[in-house]
């Protein structure tokens, strides 16, 4: 468990990682957190011959909100998103997210960027990116930058649209609205560990208690986490009640094409994301009669 | 032993102190074998088998031993210059001897199988390398499974055996079969527990270091049992046993896997000596959960013979375990022990037992703690089942057939003769603690409501401490004997020392209130050396729940006797005829007189500067000096009990099980430690938990292993695991030293089945009855919808 030798780079602008990178373009990796890269090299199962070090560019560091955009840097570790006031004020589910991911020290070295750009599906980050269409910016060598949406830069298991000369440096979340129900529930074994399967939700109603939007998200049921954009149109001016609640949980359960594995057989899936929907659909709309 | 035993005797044993240990491990100071380094150190890495079963038709190692670093790449041919063959032929009926060499020859029997084994200068380098070695293989058909393994024409785990049957052994009383086929009623049950691996936070390692001038070997080793060790070490590299030193530093938990001398350790030993450098290795987490040792996976069906109140009129007992495909312990070793002790608590005269051990292409097993982990399961389990196909309170169906306290001591129909035990006080105790009498209206009311409540009940005899005589009965070469040493020095410091060896325990704290009980002594004052053969006496190391009773006993008892000539030189020295009236408290001599007990001014440092510096004033003939060595042979067997109770919700939606109350009603005697066999307990709960619950080392049908991460391998951490009362219900044993009894390994066993029983109350309605492990969310929901 050691890993195949490598050269380090040290870089401390974003320009200079942008250079390494086109340098050496498939033979680089970026390291951040290297919660997830070091152990796949530590197995062998990545062996790059330069590994490009990314925690000495500030710039990709911090967290701010402008025009009710929440501005999350790469480089920021989970435990700073979990103890973020910012975030907790304008986008919770986040803060809530945060915890669920590993465990203390993970937390702190791991970073937002690093998860999101390493793409597991059963991680919290890619899953929250895709319920609230987070926008992932991306740098180049040109100076360019490109942004695109999280259903876009989530390809599949462990494959974004990320370029081997990019860097991604910013994500943004659209910030929930004033009482914006919302919930997220990850099914594991144990505290800490990588969902099996998972179900996040925003919920805002209008005026007279009818459902204005609806965004509801799979985790561990494909390739990628999954929006159900069918029931969260068909949702749209219903009222939030136990029989629509009963409805969607049954309709997307059936959604989604799982494998079988020995954590949980396809029907077990099933059974885990209508048990979820439930009770993230009972949490959000609890969240949306707050005010 | 000629003493009362009385708990209130005694001075120093039973205090909660705090930990010796801690200050070290605690500060980041202790020192494990990564903490000591040797200049001009190599690095070994082993070459492993990536294929379930296949016969090795070519290795090159050219480019490898080209590679940056390479000191040396070594293979079979070369170790059998160097090594002996391990030959395991214990005169044991029904056991097929095996040979292993130090690297397999011609096949690989599992994934992670060793091959070869790299010597460079860093370990980057030696996995560099490892790569680069070239094996050919080609692949046999894996034999995956126990019952596969035992078919006609099963491929052949190691054709010397013509089976794959290794172990077999039986046993029946006289009325048996009769009654079985007399009986009205046969309550057939059967319990499975998944494969598991001991899962140490420390993995295994050692430095071998070769001293070519004195020709001496020192191995700096986490183990368990360093004099054994030693003396299979020196044999396998034809050495004398003078010529070999094991040190061992700090230990990161042991739970079994560190008692053997596995093939890794030999041949790093060997090229240590072959290439005159020290030569370090340490397994990596991948290592130790793919190759190191695994436990566990027993299978188990009872037929028990009931009248119509429930009442057992007989019990026979089906097991089988499987063994992987390496024994470094006799096959039947582990098996055998379910087997005899089954019937624990309960009075069944009648009685048989069919115990199979097979060989398969997984990982070899080792002992891991309580290795008759499955017995308790296994018996309160077919009282539960009883139960249910009678209608009966499980409660009721206990008392009916469990002997009475006053019964003991009591001969099993194997036997075992099981001695100062309470299990009736256990259960008891715990009915009461726990409210039953009122549990099964609060069961009814919840499901009611959708709530699946249930309650299990597990009791426990626990074998500990096996002696000598145990060990002679059982065929198994080895003694149950443990050796001390105590010794008083000139400035009046106290050393003591005995073969066992900590592996996190906590015995130098433990053993040093044995040896204030035994001399008289402040604990503080007491320095424990353990872990190295040229200090520590021969001793049969730490294995079975010994630590307390062979090791802190021996220690008691070779404390005792320097008290006794302590006090034979204090008479002399105060000028009495006799030491009758006379003590040592607090390391002061004392004088019962006059009803009240008076200190003088005689201190145990006063007497044994005497001893050594002014022998002519020693009573006449005896010897300078104030040191005593002392062996002690515990009784063949040492039972400890318990019986534990839990309390489950299951979500029968999700499958989730919630433990809502975890109790235990413990009797392991007197103790010399009170919070360290307080951690033994909760720990031994834990692993159980852990075990039924959570760990499955899962080999696909190829024979490859699904779970070689901890990322893959669900151990339970703390998050997952209850809060755990314990209650004592403690009576000393009669013949041990203090009337200590093992106790580590009962947790385990009371949990696995407390936990079982649980669940199975719980979904009662459902008809489900938990007869594997591990107890998953999945698991239990694949149950559930064929219920429905």
């Amino acid at each position: 468990m050691k890993p195949s030798p490598f050269t380090y780079h040290d870089p401390h602008s974003l320009d200079e990682a942008l250079a390494l990178l086109n340098q050496y373009g498939e033979e680089a990796r970026i390291i951040a957190g290297g919660q997830s890269l070091v152990a796949m090299m530590n197995l062998r199962l990545a062996q790059p011959d330069h590994l490009i070090d990314i925690n000495n560019i500030p710039v990709l560091n911090g967290i701010e909100c402008q025009d009710r955009l929440l501005q999350i840097g790469a480089l920021t570790s989970h435990q700073d998103i979990l103890q973020s006031e910012l975030v907790r004020q304008s986008c919770p589910i986040l803060t809530n997210a945060a915890a669920h991911i590993g465990h203390y020290a993970i937390r702190q070295r791991g970073t937002i960027g690093g998860s999101l750009s390493h793409a597991d599906p059963a991680a919290e980050w890619p899953m929250i990116a895709i319920l609230l269409d987070g926008e992932m910016e991306i740098a180049q060598l040109s100076g360019e930058k490109r942004t695109l949406g999280a259903r876009d830069f989530i390809q599949s298991i462990y494959t974004t649209d990320l370029a081997p000369e990019e860097i991604l440096t910013k994500i943004s979340f659209p910030c929930l609205e004033e009482n914006e129900g919302w919930a997220f529930k990850p099914f594991a074994r144990r505290r800490g560990d990588y969902f099996i399967v998972a179900v996040a939700a925003c919920l805002t109603l209008d005026q007279s208690g009818r459902i204005k939007r609806l965004r509801l998200c799979l985790g561990g049921m494909e390739a990628t986490a999954i929006r159900l954009d069918e029931i969260e149109q068909g949702s749209i001016a219903h009222l939030p009640d136990e029989n629509w609640i009963r409805e969607v949980a049954k309709a997307a359960c059936n959604e989604g094409n799982p494998v079988d594995d020995h954590n949980a057989d396809v029907e077990y899936r099933r059974e885990l994301v209508e048990i979820l929907v439930t009770d993230a659909l009972q949490d959000a709309f609890k969240g949306t009669q707050r005010g | 032993m000629n003493q009362t035993n009385d708990k209130t005797a005694f001075l120093n044993a039973g205090k909660t102190l705090l930990r010796k240990e801690d200050r070290r491990l605690l500060t980041g100071h202790g020192r494990f074998t990564d903490d000591i380094h040797v200049v001009g150190e190599l690095h070994a890495c082993f070459v492993r088998s990536t294929y379930p079963h296949a016969k090795i038709s070519a290795l090159n190692t050219a480019e490898a031993s080209a590679a940056p670093g390479v000191i040396t790449i070594v293979t079979a041919e070369d170790l059998s210059e160097w090594t002996t063959t391990l030959r395991l032929a214990p005169p044991i009926e029904g056991l097929l001897p095996i040979e292993m060499t130090a690297l397999p020859k011609d096949k690989v029997r599992f994934y992670g199988d060793l091959i070869a084994c790299v010597i460079a200068t860093d370990r980057y380098l030696a996995e560099d390398a490892a790569e680069l070695v070239i094996v050919e293989y080609e692949p046999l058909e894996a034999v995956t499974g126990m019952f596969a393994a035992m078919e006609e024409d099963a491929p052949l785990v190691d054709e010397e055996l013509g089976s794959n049957m290794i172990s077999h052994q039986s046993f029946e009383t006289k009325s048996i079969q009769k009654i079985m086929k007399a009986a009205d009623r046969i309550v057939e049950s059967t319990f499975a527990t998944a494969r598991q691996t001991h899962l140490p936070i420390e993995t295994r390692g050692c430095i071998a270091e070769w001293d070519e001038g004195s020709q001496h070997l020192t191995m700096h080793i986490g183990n368990q049992a360093p004099h054994p060790f030693r003396s299979v070490l020196a044999g396998r590299l034809k050495l004398r046993e003078s010529q070999v030193t094991i040190v061992v530093p700090d230990v990161g938990g042991g739970f079994g896997q560190k008692i053997a001398l596995y093939r890794e350790e030999l041949i790093v030993a060997a090229l240590a000596r072959h290439l005159k450098r020290p030569v370090r290795w340490r397994e990596d987490r991948m290592e130790n959960m793919l190759a190191s040792s695994h436990a566990r996976e027993d299978f188990a069906r009872t037929r028990a013979a009931v009248d119509s109140n429930g009442r057992i009129i007989g019990l026979m007992l089906e097991l089988i375990e499987d063994f992987g495909a390496y024994c470094f312990y006799p096959a039947n070793y582990l098996a055998r022990v379910v087997a005899m002790i089954l019937t624990g608590p309960y009075d069944i005269g009648e009685y048989a037992y069919d115990v199979k051990v097979v060989l398969t292409n997984k990982c070899g097993n080792g002992p891991m703690r309580a290795p008759m982990a499955i017995t308790s399961w296994i018996m309160d389990g077919t009282i539960d089942n009883i139960a249910r196909e009678l209608e009966l309170d499980p409660v009721q169906v206990r008392r009916l057939n469990m002997l009475a306290d006053s019964a003991y001591p009591h001969t099993m129909a194997t036997g075992e003769t099981m001695e100062d035990i309470n299990p009736g006080t256990a259960l008891e105790k715990g009915l009461e603690s726990i409210d039953y009498k009122n549990f099964r209206k609060r069961q009814l009311d919840d499901r009611t409501r959708g709530v699946y409540r249930g309650i299990g009940i597990c009791s426990v005899v626990e074998s500990t401490t096996y002696g000598s005589k145990f060990y002679k009965a059982a065929g198994i070469p080895g003694s149950g004997h443990e050796c001390a040493w105590v010794k008083v020095d000139p400035s009046g410091e106290v050393r003591a020392s005995a073969g066992v060896m900590s592996t996190g325990q906590g015995y130098e704290t433990a053993f040093s209130q044995a040896v204030a009980e035994g001399l008289g002594v402040d604990p503080k004052d007491v320095a424990i050396k353990l872990g190295n053969t040229d200090v520590a006496p021969y001793g049969m190391g730490s294995r079975g729940a010994r630590g307390a009773t062979a090791g802190g006993g021996t220690v008691y008892l070779a404390a005792a006797a320097v008290r006794e000539k302590a006090l034979a030189i204090a008479a002399k020295l105060l000028g009495l005829n006799s030491a009758d009236h006379l003590s040592i408290q607090e390391g002061r001599v004392c004088w019962f007189f006059d009803g009240k007990i008076q200190e003088t001014e005689l201190t145990l440092s006063d007497i044994a500067r005497t001893a050594y510096l002014d022998p002519t004033s020693l009573p006449d003939g005896m010897e300078p000096g104030l040191e005593v060595t002392k062996a002690y042979d515990p009784p063949p067997m040492t039972y400890s009990n318990s019986c534990h109770f839990c309390e489950v919700v299951v979500e029968v939606n999700s499958g989730i099980v919630k433990i809502e109350r975890y109790l235990v009603v413990e009797n392991c005697g007197n103790v010399l430690s009170t919070q360290i066999v307080e951690g033994q307990q909760l720990g031994a709960i834990s692993m159980g938990l852990s075990g039924s619950m959570f760990e499955h080392m899962i080999y696909d049908e190829s024979g490859y292993n699904q779970t070689g991460l901890l990322s893959e391998y669900m151990m339970a951490t703390a998050s997952e695991l209850p809060e755990i009362e314990i209650i004592s219900v403690a009576t000393p044993n009669r013949r041990t030293p203090i009337g200590l009894k093992g106790m580590a390994e009962g947790g385990v066993m009371g949990s696995i089945g407390a936990v079982s029983n649980a669940v199975s109350d719980a979904l009662a309605p459902f008809s489900v009855v938990i007869d594997s492990h591990p107890i998953s969310p999945l698991s239990l929901r694949q149950k559930l919808r064929k219920s429905h």
